[in-house]
């Protein structure tokens, strides 16, 4: 902290000073404000604005390349009367909550195991994050061919287990294709959920473990009743975000099915996509894009209110 | 934190943002026009472009061309992203009904299009159908990527097949056994969009089923011609082909073929291109033809391809210049051969032209321009079309019924759907 060495003189006698740039930059709460101030304006300029013109699109009825024409609600009207939008709605919820818990399950076990000692740990910790790395597109077109059925391992290996040739259609079949994405969608995202919960467990006392073992628990004790209260805020927190993520998901469905077979993989994200570009209806796009607001804002302000009220 | 050193991150920070703004004053000076374009399959198309064209074009005027290529599929938003935005591109390739979701914001190039049917033999009914809005011309139409059908010679001969069935129903009987013999016909029947559009459309028009009255306003998908169409494919599904063509995209089929997991497609050019490239004899052994008739004649899918000049373009006039020029015979002619036929002219005086001698199989995508209509006809191009064709009514009404559901149960949804879309606007 720099020292002011001169005397305090009484501000009336004191001679009038010149404003110095610098020293008002350098004021503890302009200089604050300084460097708070490009990622607010990142934030509303990159963040903010599209956001609010995205409201304000769904407002309107505005085609591409036209002027827009202020209809109110119309436009969610319109997508109420849509029975694939509904068809949309489901399966995006399906998508997100069987995925969601799957990989919240798998990841709690990946962070488990990950949690022992073994040979090699540190390379299989760092290597599993490889789902999470390489670029969804890249792993989805790996998927595309390892679920075709000429080409298909999954097939070949049901194969040798005795079901004919030339085997299930992974991506043909409503159900299954939903499966599918799912499962590919599971695989991206347990390294997120296994690599977050594995840091939270490092940071549980051994103590607690050991006077648990004392007490006389078991191992499925002292997880149920040490590691798993404390895990809460972390899982809550992970949840969050794996939810937000795979509600929103795009490029796996746009890449793998676009949406297809009828519409059984159809996502909002992918359909508002369609209906925004293919169809050029930007506002009818975007109001299908914000069906997603009040059920992920429901999520978000629910979990914050809980930890708030936890810790 | 020291003086000094909160005084050095601002000025890092300004450093940088000096950095940033840098290349706005670099700026190029002298005439330019960017010409937007989607990726070519065939490399050398965009390659003569970019090492002749452009360069023929700015030795004569001085104007310099800048190609500017998208990704395969990602057209619609880079120009939705210039039109909302007003600047980025000149001229754009456009593709089906794009200059008629974009028609307030394209320049009338008339003058244009109605020199160059005048000089090069006059316009296909079809190229009137892609580029002419409300009687103007608002995009030049460059070509027909034909979607027609692709089958192997070899596996045909085996149930005594040696020319290209006539009728639907005469090529289902092949389908039938063939699909017997482990040798499966496989026609997209998801949501890709060249591929499945390409035999679907021209599958219910065949039949006399459409989705919309040339009014424009009444739906007439509910009819017994599109139950007779839906009721044929189901049955060429079920019997002729794989399950998993339910789920294809427009890769799909392709990858089918040169894996010989199919014996009957329906596809661009590009299949026999790639297969004389890479799978020599797989290609000896495909044929192309026309798609088969139906009860109410013969149809294929414009899958069209045409140039418009924004006309809020600073440089329109120059533009519309440089398209002109691109669009005489001299230059459109080589640009067209560059690619052999994958680019089927839409103006009759191509239709004996020597890049349809390179490969003879090509020459029925050159045939069917005369019965080839864009998606949706023969209601006219407008945004609701559009709102239509991109939430695959038809598609997933055919695919539907493949799937176990029955015939009036998808007539009554695409119905409804059809309805709820044509209400509004």
């Amino acid at each position: 902290m720099a020292i002011r060495s001169e005397p305090f003189i009484g501000v009336a006698s004191r001679p009038r000073r010149t404003f110095s740039l610098s020293e008002w930059a350098d004021r503890g709460t302009v200089f604050s404000w300084l460097m708070m101030a490009p990622p607010i304006l990142f934030l509303l300029a990159l963040v903010g604005y599209p956001f609010c013109y995205g409201i304000f699109l769904s407002l309107e009825d505005r085609q591409v390349a036209q002027p827009g024409t202020f209809v109110g609600l119309a436009n969610f009207v319109k997508d109420a009367h849509d029975p694939v939008f509904w068809q949309v709605v489901r399966n995006t919820f399906v998508y997100t909550i069987v995925a969601t818990l799957l990989k919240m399950v798998g990841g709690l076990g990946l962070a488990l195991a990950m949690n022992q000692h073994f040979k090699f740990k540190n390379m299989v910790r760092a290597l599993l994050l490889l789902p999470f790395i390489v670029p969804t597109v890249l792993s989805t077109v790996a998927f595309m061919w390892m679920l075709d059925p000429a080409f298909s391992v999954v097939n070949r290996m049901l194969f040798e287990f005795g079901v004919p040739k030339p085997g299930p259609s992974w991506l043909g079949n409503p159900i299954l294709a939903m499966f599918s994405i799912i499962m590919i969608n599971t695989w991206r995202g347990l390294p997120f959920y296994g690599i977050t919960l594995l840091a939270g467990l490092q940071t549980v006392p051994v103590e607690l473990y050991e006077a648990a073992t004392i007490d006389g628990a078991s191992g499925w004790q002292r997880f149920r009743f040490v590691t798993l209260p404390l895990l809460q805020p972390i899982i809550l927190i992970v949840t969050l975000f794996s939810v937000i993520f795979t509600f929103a998901d795009f490029q796996l469905v746009y890449v793998l099915t676009h949406g297809g077979p009828q519409n059984a993989t159809n996502l909002l994200a992918t359909y508002a996509f369609d209906i925004g570009m293919g169809a050029g209806q930007l506002g009818l796009g975007a109001s299908v894009a914000l069906t997603m607001l009040p059920a992920l804002a429901l999520l978000i302000v629910g979990i914050t209110l809980y930890l708030r009220k936890k810790t | 934190m020291s003086k000094s050193s909160r005084r050095d991150v601002l000025k890092i920070a300004l450093a940088g943002a000096g950095a940033g703004a840098l290349p706005w004053r670099a700026k190029a000076a002298g005439p330019t026009i960017t010409m937007l374009h989607e990726s070519s399959f065939i490399k050398v198309f965009d390659e003569f472009f970019q090492k002749t064209l452009a360069p023929n074009y700015e030795k004569e005027t001085g104007v310099k061309i800048v190609y500017e290529i998208t990704s395969v599929g990602s057209l619609p938003a880079r120009d939705s992203t210039v039109i909302e935005t007003g600047s980025g591109a000149d001229i754009s390739m456009l593709a089906l009904l794009f200059p008629f979701l974009y028609q307030d914001k394209l320049l009338d190039v008339s003058d244009i299009a109605e020199e160059m049917g005048k000089k090069q033999g006059g316009w296909y009914d079809v190229g009137k159908e892609a580029g002419m809005v409300d009687g103007k011309w608002k995009a030049i139409p460059f070509s027909n990527i034909g979607q027609l059908m692709n089958w192997r010679t070899d596996w045909f001969k085996e149930v005594g097949v040696t020319k290209f069935p006539d009728t639907w129903e005469e090529l289902y009987d092949v389908g039938k056994k063939l699909k017997a013999k482990d040798h499966p016909f496989g026609f997209e029947l998801g949501h890709g969009f060249g591929d499945n559009h390409g035999w679907l459309y021209p599958l219910l028009w065949s039949y006399g089923g459409h989705e919309v009255e040339k009014d424009g306003k009444t739906v007439s998908i509910d009819s017994s011609e599109t139950a007779a169409a839906i009721d044929f494919a189901r049955k060429f599904f079920k019997d002729c082909m794989l399950d998993d063509v339910l789920s294809w995209t427009d890769v799909s089929n392709n990858k089918a073929w040169y894996a010989e997991q199919i014996s009957c497609t329906n596809n661009a050019e590009s299949i026999l291109w790639l297969a004389k490239r890479d799978f020599p004899d797989i290609a000896k052994v495909t044929d192309q033809a026309l798609n088969p008739q139906g009860p109410k004649g013969r149809f294929h899918l414009m899958n069209s391809i045409t140039h418009g000049v924004f006309n809020f373009s600073p440089q329109k006039e120059a533009a519309h210049d440089f398209l002109k020029w691109l669009m005489d015979e001299k230059q459109l002619g080589a640009w067209y051969a560059s690619a052999d036929s994958y680019y089927q002219p839409v103006l009759k005086g191509y239709d004996n032209a020597p890049m349809w001698d390179v490969e003879p199989r090509n020459k029925p995508y050159r045939d069917a321009m005369a019965t080839a209509h864009l998606p949706g006809w023969p209601a006219p191009p407008d945004r609701r079309l559009a709102e239509a064709v991109a939430k695959y009514v038809v598609i997933d009404m055919f695919a539907k019924a493949c799937s176990g559901s029955s015939t009036k149960d998808v007539i009554k949804a695409a119905d409804s759907q059809l309805r709820e879309i044509y209400k509004a606007a």
